[in-house]
């Protein structure tokens, strides 16, 4: 519990309106979209840059945790303020700075919603790539802390690749800008890859320049059945080694492809075993020779279903059903676990293999989603977490899932983060010396241990 | 059945709620209700004034539920809690007499006469000055001069060849406030064949009641509507003017009857001694028939605007006789604003911008946010003016962008709150001298025909 003293200061920085210390208010900001949950002491919300770095000068001089939020749609448990103290919440920054699609970029305050970014920049003809499925409630600043991804991610690269400067507070308060507003700048170190995926361990990031690019003269959708599963994972590979790079490329298993059709009646083959959802774009003529390729690459793999979307309306249909999977999941069990292994994209077909070997082992359902062009796997199991032997069996299917990850040259997390879901498992992918590289950089940056404790650095 | 925990807390819900679009905070949204929900039960968190206002402050517009991917039913969950926390905090005097009123339709009746006396007395000066939630007094509607019901006859017989019969569920709002949506809509009905039954017997939907956790008083108006309604046979549809009563009769009601039969059951079951002294009477009414009724109704009650457009072939050829009739050819713009309640049913609002583009001499201009929430919320423009107000203006704001004649919707509170904000009294008689007045789509049409 904090001091009043102490808690009176943080009053006095934000105001009555951006300051909640009641348990009822602090228990809305205990969870985020992952299993486990920790009350805060206090939640300041606050709306400029040097509010942030007096809650921060405050929260240094007396050591106090302070963890970063924004709409808290994390799946790893990221925003979970685990020793409690401060969680500064992002959502009433949320001011778009400069759209300057001469220049190419845009900057943003943190509290900026992801698809506010791509309408603010849609009549210029622009866009800013990362999609992750939570791009309509998903703020900016947890996008940069989570480096996030998502399908489109594939062709166009993660978050960190987007970034070209930032406005970041440290522990100490102490405000520090990198990077500039030019798209080519290798002055000084390059500091945007280190604060970007650091999940608000090093600091707290106030404002972000991001570089935008045009959109695609077209895009092409593509679904594809398969009878055989092994296939399907086999046909991302063949397309993918034969040179074309979709904009994305989604595999969805038979279960999966089932609990969406539940959800809502799309018209979903429910025996596929499963399907591919394949997107390409860029100048007409390149994406219907491109198509043709594609089209040949499935039917060598023996696809059962070869279906284009013929409107707009159409991609809008398939595209609503891949993003709404994971809540789908949601009703399945009291709880939902997903993962984001990532694995070389020649190693799919036996991740996918493995997986559900692993899940048959343990006795659990599993439904596989996956960027499966970059490999990025999302098992996705449904289970109660009050039943101690399921949940037993869930940790256990996992810790193998992570082995076998790692067992095939692939990682923890290609677009999650670490957070507290896997911060036990990172010996599985980083030596000893590597994980005490990186304990140095936060005992460099923040030797208090302040800024979100209890996660993996 | 669903319980909180099978919500994923993927967020998705925080991009449809007006208030935490509002507001911008975790705790005024509905997987932060849930949440509390949970530990409630779970008795991690206490009943306390603070919890029932983070419960209240919601439009209990059903957005969330709508688009939930995981299927919740946040409505019926924040029903309950509702109700609970009014148990356990109670409730302002200013919504408690609220809820006295409409749980009787004679209070009702008497409180719309003296209030329409009251309006008539009360000085200017003071209509000016004093507001009721974010609306200022003098921009309320007034009250009709006759309660709708009392100034038709029951039956009203078809013109012309009849087609078929329905019955007129009416609403409070239109008995008591809007009677132009109430004759337009008998007119309409009356000329495209149909036989209207406007049961004199009817009360208010309850919905209002059971937003605020009164759920006594609701259970006395819920069995008497299932009654009446259900009383007459053979119909084609029960109308609903409103939305909300739609949503009342087409949801609320099969299961409010089920689940109280359902705890009557367990109650008997275990032979308890404890009585519950204020159910009591009402449960007992409450029996399998009442049950197969409140079904019945629900699969017969029927949108107004989206019964007659799915019958538009009997309505053109009034549009057209009376367009031969008139010379004038003037076009008239409108714009639409979209209950949430409609917004969010099964039927949506579709058929009502497809309704208004077949209209003659109409032409509709649809506003950028036309089914963004006005704020208004049953009573939550009185209790949370702030909010409520910075969501109206919005609207205001945008409806005025289309530049057009006449602002539609079809529900009477949107239509309070709207008018009340844009200052411009939704009373058929001041159409001219209004700039861009307010009125149910059918009033439209009625005067097209």
């Amino acid at each position: 519990m904090l001091e009043n003293k102490v808690k009176d200061q943080l009053l006095k920085i934000v105001g009555e309106k951006g300051y909640l210390d009641q348990k009822e208010d602090l228990s809305c900001f205990s969870y985020d979209s992952f299993t486990e949950e920790a009350m805060p002491d206090v939640v300041l919300f606050p709306v400029t840059t040097m509010q942030v770095s007096d809650i921060l000068k405050i929260a240094s001089l007396y050591k106090i945790p302070v963890t970063g939020r924004g709409n808290g749609t994390s799946v790893c448990g990221a925003p979970i303020p685990v020793k409690n103290g401060i969680v500064v919440c992002f959502s009433k920054m949320d001011k778009i700075i400069e759209v300057n699609t001469k220049d190419r970029y845009v900057i943003v305050q943190p509290g900026v919603i992801n698809a506010d970014i791509q309408k603010a920049l849609a009549p210029f003809g622009f866009f800013y790539p990362p999609d992750p499925g939570s791009m309509t409630v998903s703020t900016i600043g947890g996008n940069v802390a989570q480096n996030a991804g998502g399908p489109r991610c594939l062709k166009y690269g993660v978050t960190v690749d987007y970034i070209l400067g930032m406005e970041v507070v440290l522990a100490s308060g102490k405000v520090v800008r990198f990077g500039s507003k030019n798209i080519k700048d290798v002055t000084g170190y390059r500091l945007s890859s280190l604060f970007c995926g650091s999940e608000g361990t090093l600091g707290l990031a106030t404002e972000i320049i991001l570089k935008v690019i045009p959109v695609p003269e077209t895009v092409q959708t593509l679904m594809v059945t398969f009878d055989n599963l092994d296939n399907c994972a086999k046909a991302v590979t063949d397309i993918i080694g034969s040179g074309i790079l979709p904009a994305a490329m989604e595999l969805m298993d038979q279960m999966t492809l089932n609990a969406i059709e539940d959800s809502s009646a799309l018209g979903l083959d429910r025996d596929a075993k499963g399907s591919l959802l394949i997107e390409i774009d860029g100048v007409k003529e390149a994406c219907d020779k491109e198509m043709v390729k594609i089209i040949e690459k499935v039917k060598e793999n023996h696809a059962t279903n070869v279906q284009t979307a013929a409107s707009a309306q159409e991609r809008d249909a398939l595209w609503t059903a891949r993003r709404a999977a994971y809540g789908v999941f949601a009703r399945m069990a009291p709880d939902i676990v997903s993962e984001d292994v990532t694995v070389p994209v020649s190693r799919v077909p036996e991740m996918v293999r493995r997986i559900t070997d692993i899940t048959d082992r343990y006795g659990l359902k599993v439904g596989i989603l996956a960027h499966a062009g970059d490999g990025n796997m999302h098992p996705l199991v449904p289970a109660d977490k009050n039943n101690k032997d399921e949940w037993n069996r869930v940790t256990k299917a996992f810790e193998e899932i992570f082995k076998a990850a790692a067992d095939l040259g692939g990682t923890l997390s290609g677009e999650h983060g670490i957070g507290l879901a896997k911060s036990a498992f990172l010996p599985l992918v980083m030596d000893k010396d590597s994980i005490e590289f990186m304990s140095q950089i936060k005992k460099c940056i923040d030797p208090d241990n302040i800024l979100n404790p209890g996660k993996f650095a | 059945m669903k319980t909180t925990q099978n919500c994923g807390k993927c967020g998705l819900c925080l991009t449809v709620c007006p208030v935490y679009k509002e507001l911008k905070e975790e705790q005024a949204s509905p997987r932060a209700r849930l949440q509390l929900i949970k530990s409630f039960e779970k008795q991690d968190i206490a009943s306390s004034p603070h919890l029932k206002q983070i419960i209240t402050k919601c439009l209990m517009c059903g957005s969330c539920a709508a688009m939930c991917p995981s299927g919740i039913d946040h409505y019926s969950k924040f029903m309950d809690m509702r109700k609970k926390m009014v148990q356990d905090h109670g409730e302002t005097p200013a919504i408690k007499s609220l809820i006295w009123l409409l749980a009787k339709e004679y209070r009702l009746s008497i409180a719309g006469k003296v209030a329409r006396a009251g309006q008539n007395l009360i000085p200017a000066i003071f209509k000016e000055k004093y507001q009721l939630g974010n609306i200022a007094l003098q921009h309320f509607p007034e009250f009709n001069r006759i309660p709708f019901r009392d100034s038709l006859p029951e039956v009203v017989e078809p013109a012309g060849t009849a087609v078929g019969k329905v019955v007129y569920f009416t609403g409070c709002a239109t008995n008591y406030l809007f009677d132009d949506t109430g004759y337009s809509a008998v007119n309409i009905l009356k000329k495209m064949g149909y036989k209207v039954i406007i049961p004199k017997n009817q009360t208010c939907c309850s919905i209002p009641m059971l937003f605020h956790g009164a759920s006594d008083g609701a259970t006395h108006n819920i069995v008497t509507n299932i009654k009446t309604l259900a009383s007459e046979p053979d119909v084609d549809a029960i109308i609903v003017d409103c939305a909300t009563c739609g949503t009342a009769l087409k949801k609320e009601y099969p299961s409010f009857v089920t689940n109280i039969a359902c705890s009557k059951k367990s109650v008997d079951k275990t032979n308890t001694t404890v009585k519950n002294k204020s159910d009591g009477s009402n449960n007992n009414s409450i029996n399998n028939d009442i049950i197969k009724m409140a079904n019945q109704i629900s699969l017969k009650t029927t949108d107004l605007l989206s019964f007659i457009e799915q019958r538009i072939d009997l309505l053109i050829p009034l549009l057209a006789a009376n367009r031969s009739r008139i010379k004038d050819s003037k076009v008239s713009t409108v714009t639409y604003h979209a209950p949430c309640h409609l917004k969010n049913s099964h039927t949506g609002f579709s058929h009502v911008e497809r309704l208004l583009e077949a209209l003659p001499s109409v032409k509709y201009n649809k506003a950028t946010d036309v089914d963004q929430c006005c704020g208004g919320g049953g009573t939550f423009f009185y209790e949370y003016p702030e909010i409520s107000r910075k969501m109206v203006e919005k609207k205001i704001v945008n409806a005025e962008k289309t530049g057009s004649d006449l602002w539609l919707t079809d529900c009477p509170v949107c239509r309070i709150n709207l008018a009340g904000n844009a200052g411009t009294i939704s009373r058929h008689g001041d159409i001219k001298k209004d700039k861009m007045p307010l009125i149910h789509p059918i009033f439209l049409i009625n005067s097209l025909i």
